[in-house]
């Protein structure tokens, strides 16, 4: 192969069907030095920096800003999907429950704390349903070597659901979960914890790569009969927006039902009530700080989408 | 559109757009025309990557050819950024005189 066709070689395989003939007929007439090799090189990597032609430079930068907001909140939502459950494991069969049901204030946060949850959890399934669907779609396509990311949500869920039925078997049919519970019981449990934790972040690391690899732009839907073609990033944007808001009210809520429920009753604050008889405190102390870190991670995400809107 | 957005290609793509406003060029008929006409040689790197991106902005488009040389001329939106950049340009240059002459 001689250094021409080598030089042409170097950039993307769209771009060498495009351009590829006349360039190498051009390098034929001005090819004489080492810096015109350079200059070549570097407008190889340009060419694979810039990946679609129909774009540019600054509609490619707030596609990349949407799409890592839309990571952001997702990333988020599922921590605050793990904070909720640590919530509501200090609330099962606790004393807290007839308190938070005697007190207004204590119910209103508290059942702030559940809407805001399902607005959450509709928002991020109405924004992110066309992506999944998208998605799907091309690794189903063209993409099929990330076919394996695609599964890693579905094993992790079915690894959950077995996992809990197998709980549900044992504890009808031994009494290794009655109370008080046992160490294999309670060896049960950390199991169910730690399918669940390492699912979510296996899940999480899998959507946010499927996403990275996928360019989904826009796409063209089939809505009520009629063709739609939507800018995905765009249309996620304001469901993102929504479940980060969401999200900053649970928190806020979370903040308000604590505090009070400690100064009514700090009492049962004390002793280990908390998620797998961990220590009541700490578990809530646990909820609060991976809410924060959901909450600030979202607002973040939220925020760099907002300045690249152009 | 702004030539702005181009980013490092910028002055290649007004470069490649004034070579072409006399008339379809191909690759190095554009390089070594804006060489004489600017003293600036440019790579066929960078010539290419400009060339690419006003193509895809819809500046220029490739015309028929019958060997593997392909030229390009000119689009109406092409022909309204150059003339629109090159104003520009000539208000920045005749403002900077003015001032130099001033002073």
């Amino acid at each position: 192969m001689n250094i021409r066709k080598w030089l042409v070689n170097l950039y993307p395989r769209m771009w060498r069907e495009r351009y590829g003939d006349e360039f190498e007929i051009l390098l034929e007439e001005c090819l004489h030095s080492p810096l015109d090799a350079l200059d070549i090189l570097f407008g190889a990597l340009d060419a694979h920096l810039e990946l679609p032609y129909e774009t540019n430079w600054r509609l490619m930068n707030m596609i990349n800003k949407l799409r890592s907001t839309i990571l952001f909140v997702f990333a988020a939502y599922v921590a605050f999907i793990v904070a909720g459950f640590s919530l509501n494991g200090l609330m099962d069969d606790s004393q807290l429950v007839p308190l938070t049901r005697s007190n207004p204030v204590l119910s209103i946060s508290y059942a702030t704390i559940e809407i805001g949850s399902v607005i959450a959890l509709l928002a991020i399934m109405i924004g992110g349903a066309p992506l999944a669907w998208t998605i799907i779609r091309r690794v189903f396509t063209f993409q099929r070597k990330d076919l394996g990311l695609l599964f890693v949500p579905l094993a992790s869920f079915l690894v959950l659901v077995g996992y809990f039925f197998m709980m549900v078997y044992l504890a009808f049919n031994t009494h290794v979960l009655d109370q008080p519970i046992s160490s294999t019981g309670l060896a049960l449990m950390w199991g169910l914890i730690t399918i669940f934790a390492a699912g979510a972040i296996a899940s999480t690391i899998a959507v946010w790569k499927l996403i990275s690899h996928t360019d989904v732009e826009q796409d063209e839907f089939a809505l009520l009969g009629k063709s739609a073609t939507i800018k995905l990033y765009e249309f996620a944007y304001r469901p993102a927006l929504i479940a980060t808001l969401s999200m900053v009210v649970m928190f806020v809520a979370t903040v308000v039902w604590g505090w009070l429920s400690y100064s009514l009753r700090p009492d049962l604050f004390i002793g280990n009530m908390g998620v797998m008889m961990t220590s009541t405190r700490g578990s809530f102390a646990f909820t609060l700080i991976v809410m924060t870190i959901a909450t600030v991670t979202a607002c973040l995400g939220i925020i760099r989408a907002r300045s690249s809107r152009i | 559109m702004n030539l702005a957005d181009f980013g490092r290609f910028s002055d290649p793509a007004l470069l490649i757009l004034s070579s072409l406003a006399d008339g379809p060029k191909h690759g190095y008929g554009m390089m070594s025309d804006i060489e004489t006409m600017t003293g600036v040689r440019l790579g066929a790197g960078t010539l290419y990557g400009a060339l690419a991106r006003l193509e895809s902005a819809e500046l220029i488009k490739a015309i028929p050819s019958t060997d593997r040389r392909r030229p390009y001329q000119l689009t109406a939106k092409g022909i309204a950024a150059l003339r629109e950049q090159l104003a520009l340009l000539q208000k920045l240059a005749s403002t900077g005189l003015k001032r130099l002459a001033e002073q």
